[in-house]
């Protein structure tokens, strides 16, 4: 089995003393997609951040992770970010130019690519998002699910091998979540999604990872992991109702 | 939320919008160098730039009164400044060139404002090698500006909804809560904005 994400013994702490993550480790394979799940303030946020070595204090920590067998240390970064695009949970954060072209065209254009391969490649993740004739657009002026939507192209357009995505569903209405979701299902690469979106879970991830405290807790199948009640109300969570029709015991 | 107070016919149809931005902002830079150069004894000269500035008002179709009000928005700055030009002798006759001389600039950046998008002036100074992190900045500031109000009128409602009885020492106190609380906001803000921008390979 290649791995496309490893991460071992990870432990991470804040600046200012709190213990984010310890003792972390799982591996996700090639084509797989999982679902990470957990109360707020599990540390799912942060460890998506070192997927990407967006800590400040990158390969200096505990433990280890690597991407497509790339360990993300400090010189390996941009090889790493190019591998694993990473979805933010506040599309504010990523929309950062003035028009939609320009923010879709950023990745692309900081990998050096020529102009008319970067007009190539936006109108190729617009149309996959279903954004054709947005170009021009300025993000100010789009819905959530819109903003979302093109964080997901400026994502794509990065052409990543693993998708990373921080509550892709949170704050959208549900034509925007089945859409989303639909979308997700399309992009046949590594996926490993943070939510708390049991649904989303069950019907895009064939395994999940629930993370307390900093900590992995368990790790295993969706519907086996989803469907034990007592595990899932210990951490914060609940059985999902899709899968109370799928088993009815 | 939609927001558009910066720039809000900068998206219209019109002869003037449809020029093209290298020419817009050429003519608008043309006309405050005349403007600024311009000794006070030439004021027919003025009269006509002012007569050509109000017939592009009147092309580009932007509704007087949002011109009209943007520049007087703008007026307590000149006005600040010009008074200076009062406590000379002959003074008066020099304050109203000023006033004159820098409401005519004022119109002529609204002008160009209103009739330019912003992504295309952004576009212009990128080639003509205006520095790249100066354009950078200029382009991540339009773009938080109306996050920043956003998030300002979402803590106002959020604020008023719970203030029951106005009081005015209060008043200065949340005041300085609010102002403190944006300022944390921003710089965790441009934080995860610097990672995002990192996550798509900025270097």
């Amino acid at each position: 089995m290649s791995c496309a994400i490893e991460v071992r013994d990870l432990g991470y702490r804040y600046g200012e003393g709190t213990q984010a993550l310890q003792g972390v480790s799982f591996a996700i394979a090639v084509g797989e997609c999982v679902g990470l799940i957990g109360p707020n303030g599990a540390g799912k946020s942060t460890l998506l951040l070192h997927l990407n070595g967006l800590l400040p204090e990158t390969g200096k920590g505990e433990g280890a992770v690597r991407v497509g067998g790339t360990p993300v240390r400090t010189d390996t970064l941009h090889e790493v970010r190019r591998k694993v695009g990473l979805l933010f949970q506040d599309p504010n954060d990523q929309l950062f130019c003035p028009t939609v072209f320009e923010d879709v065209a950023f990745g692309p254009r900081q990998f050096g690519l020529s102009e008319t391969e970067v007009r190539e490649r936006v109108q190729q993740s617009l149309a996959k998002t279903g954004l054709s004739g947005f170009e021009t657009r300025a993000p100010h002026h789009l819905s959530v699910g819109e903003k979302r939507r093109v964080c997901l192209a400026g994502v794509l357009a990065c052409d990543p091998a693993i998708l990373v995505l921080d509550e892709p569903t949170s704050s959208l209405d549900p034509k925007g979540r089945r859409e989303l979701k639909e979308l997700l299902r399309q992009i046949r690469i590594t996926k490993l999604i943070a939510t708390h979106d049991l649904e989303l879970v069950v019907e895009l991830c064939s395994r999940v990872i629930v993370l307390d405290g900093g900590a992995v807790v368990a790790e295993g199948p969706t519907v086996d992991l989803l469907s034990d009640e007592a595990l899932m109300l210990r951490h914060s969570l609940e059985r999902p109702h899709i899968l109370r029709h799928l088993h009815p015991h | 939320m939609r927001h558009d107070f910066l720039d809000r016919y900068s998206r219209l149809h019109s002869p003037i919008h449809r020029l093209p931005a290298v020419l817009k902002l050429a003519a608008a830079l043309a006309v405050v160098l005349t403007v600024v150069l311009l000794p006070p004894s030439r004021v027919v000269l003025l009269g006509a730039v002012s007569a050509s500035l109000l017939a592009i008002a009147w092309l580009s179709r932007i509704p007087w009164r949002f011109l009209v009000r943007r520049v007087i928005l703008l007026e307590p700055f000149v006005l600040g400044a010009a008074m200076l030009a009062l406590f000379q002798p002959g003074g008066w006759r020099l304050f109203l060139f000023l006033v004159a001389k820098c409401t005519l600039c004022l119109l002529g950046m609204v002008l160009l404002s209103n009739t330019t998008t912003f992504s295309d002036l952004l576009r212009l100074l990128k080639a003509a090698r205006v520095p790249a992190l100066l354009v950078t900045t200029l382009s991540l500031m339009y773009r938080y500006l109306f996050v920043l109000v956003d998030e300002t009128q979402r803590m106002k409602r959020a604020r008023l909804s719970r203030t029951f009885t106005p009081q005015r020492t209060w008043a200065w106190h949340t005041m300085a809560t609010v102002v403190s609380q944006l300022f944390i906001r921003t710089s965790e803000r441009a934080e995860r904005i610097y990672a995002a921008m990192c996550a798509r390979g900025w270097r």
